[in-house]
């Protein structure tokens, strides 16, 4: 049995790369266009003569893009791992065979994140080589971070209910609004424990977007930082997996 | 070798009342026979069969395959199976499709192109081979959805409703299909609305409406015994008595033949051929899916 599902490993990888890969990548550049168009850049941030300022432009539109490509191929990895095979009855001739659900999909979910992070680090030495020089093993670590934390979660969501990619994007969404009240609050004066512990209510996006910076620069990140992200990642894995065993076809 | 033990399954939906999609249900299907499950839209068919495939378990009585829960049969085994729906994304071309379904099913790799053509072959399907499964006729994907059965060796294979849509030829195709997979080591289970059909591909029909068991037809005399299988035999020496004991053999080269007979003629064949003083070197049921060919030229130099 093992070998079977691992012998599927190559498709599974290859229907990452040329579908979800692809189109997390395609709406990264899509989010590149907008974002440039918002900040005024044009092609002549691109001269080689450019200024420390136009540099600092942007080191900060990768950023920014390499939050949204994380953000956006975690979000996407949920479509075809587990709801949508059951939407359409996939997974009941999937696993007319003599295959474990519980080890296809966890196979799946890692070669996803695998196949985000090769995708994100190949856009990334593009970009190195031809705009602006980043850490391509910062980028690769990001893409991975953000794939156990986001990534477990939209795989959790896949597991638990049909309407996985709204209630993910309305989670990340919360997330991000909170963070920014949490921000607006404490520059006043007037946050309290209260509402910092409120954010660990909801998915770490936050600190996922926050570090892009860092690691695209190839600093080096306070393990306390990373800490929230990857407990919350793992436990969201466990939960999916847990529920996978005790429920494959969600019946 | 399927077992069903007073089964019942009621869905009770969070809103909304609870229905009983099985009622009681009781049904044996031994190794080597073709059971066929009739009854009309709705009456539970589909249920029992998700039963069956461990997709869901009952809510009352019990369900064996081979003495197991279903699942762990599924996962240790596998379960040929076509599905009523399309059950593979509908942009696939066929045979990426079923070369993804092979290797699922456990093919080696070295035999997954092979295995794939032959189905490809057998169910008729080789000018439809480059096409998206979705633009597929209803005749074709009836056929599609057989290939479960002819990819890789299973001793249960599920089929529901494969009688839809199916033109007459398909019809003549599936009837030879059936004949042809039936081992005795294999139970069948088919489930269609078309009672008569049933009656003659099936050895017995068991007739349900509302979930209950309404009639069970007449069974013909099935035990792992007399039902007929590919077997192959490998002979040292005194091929030439092999066509006298058994008629129908046919020579696949290299002292090997190919015989379809019951386990019981199987036996009384060999012990008649062991009397003839032929010295035999070997005898294994033969994987459904793999024809035998035969080939007169190098038989005769191997005999």
């Amino acid at each position: 049995m093992k070998a079977r599902t691992a012998a599927y490993a190559g498709v599974q990888l290859g229907d990452y790369l040329t579908g979800r890969g692809l189109l997390a990548l395609m709406l990264t550049a899509l989010a590149a266009w907008g974002y440039g168009v918002v900040n005024g850049l044009t092609l002549s941030v691109f001269d080689p003569s450019a200024s420390m300022e136009t540099r600092e432009q942007l080191q900060q539109a990768f950023d920014v893009l390499l939050a949204a490509f994380a953000l956006v191929a975690a979000a996407l990895s949920a479509q075809s791992l587990v709801a949508r095979h059951r939407r359409r009855r996939y997974d009941r001739v999937l696993f007319s065979n003599a295959v474990s659900p519980v080890r296809y999909y966890a196979q799946g979910f890692v070669l996803a994140g695998l196949g985000s992070a090769l995708l994100g680090a190949a856009a990334a030495e593009v970009y190195a080589v031809a705009v602006h020089p980043i850490s391509l093993a910062g980028t690769a670590a990001y893409l991975v971070l953000a794939w156990l934390s986001i990534g477990s979660l939209a795989f959790l969501l896949s597991v638990l209910t049909p309407w996985h990619t709204p209630v993910l994007i309305a989670l990340l969404g919360a997330d991000l609004a909170v963070d920014r009240l949490v921000t607006a609050l404490h520059s006043d004066g007037r946050g309290g424990a209260a509402i910092d512990l409120a954010q660990y209510l909801l998915p770490p996006g936050h600190v996922i977007v926050a570090l892009a910076s860092s690691f695209s620069r190839g600093l080096i990140v306070d393990p306390r930082v990373l800490a929230w992200p990857v407990v919350f990642g793992i436990l969201a894995l466990v939960a999916a997996l847990l529920l996978l065993r005790r429920r494959p076809f969600g019946t | 070798m399927i077992e069903l033990s007073h089964v019942s399954k009621t869905y009770a939906p969070t809103f909304g009342r609870s229905a009983r999609a099985l009622d009681d249900v009781s049904i044996r299907v031994a190794a080597g026979e073709v059971a066929g499950i009739s009854g009309p839209a709705g009456s539970g068919k589909s249920t029992l069969l998700s039963l069956v495939l461990g997709h869901e378990r009952p809510t009352s009585g019990t369900l064996r395959i081979d003495g197991m829960d279903p699942r762990r049969f599924v996962e240790r085994e596998g379960i040929a199976y076509q599905p009523q729906r399309l059950g593979v994304p509908r942009r696939w071309r066929v045979v990426d499709a079923l070369t993804r379904l092979a290797m699922l099913a456990g093919v080696r790799a070295s035999e997954t192109r092979a295995r794939v053509d032959s189905a490809i072959r057998d169910l008729g399907l080789v000018e439809e081979r480059r096409r998206r499964v979705k633009s597929l006729s209803q005749d074709a994907r009836v056929r599609f959805g057989l290939a479960p059965a002819l990819l890789a060796d299973r001793r249960v294979i599920v089929l529901d409703e494969p009688l839809d849509g199916l033109s007459t030829e398909s019809l003549e195709l599936l009837r030879g299909l059936v004949v042809r997979l039936r081992a005795f080591d294999r139970a069948i289970l088919i489930a269609s609305r078309d009672t008569a059909e049933l009656q003659r591909i099936t050895d017995r029909v068991t007739f349900i409406d509302r979930g209950r068991i309404r009639r069970i037809g007449a069974q013909r005399p099935v035990t792992p015994a007399n039902v007929e299988t590919v077997f192959q035999l490998t002979i040292h020496h005194g091929g030439e008595h092999v066509v006298a004991v058994f008629p129908t053999s046919i020579s696949l080269g290299r002292g090997t033949y190919s015989v379809r007979v019951s386990v019981a003629a199987l036996n009384r064949g060999l012990r008649d051929l062991i009397d003839r003083g032929v010295l035999l070197t070997s005898v294994a049921p033969v994987n459904a899916t793999i024809e035998p060919v035969p080939t007169p030229a190098m038989d005769a130099v191997a005999t």
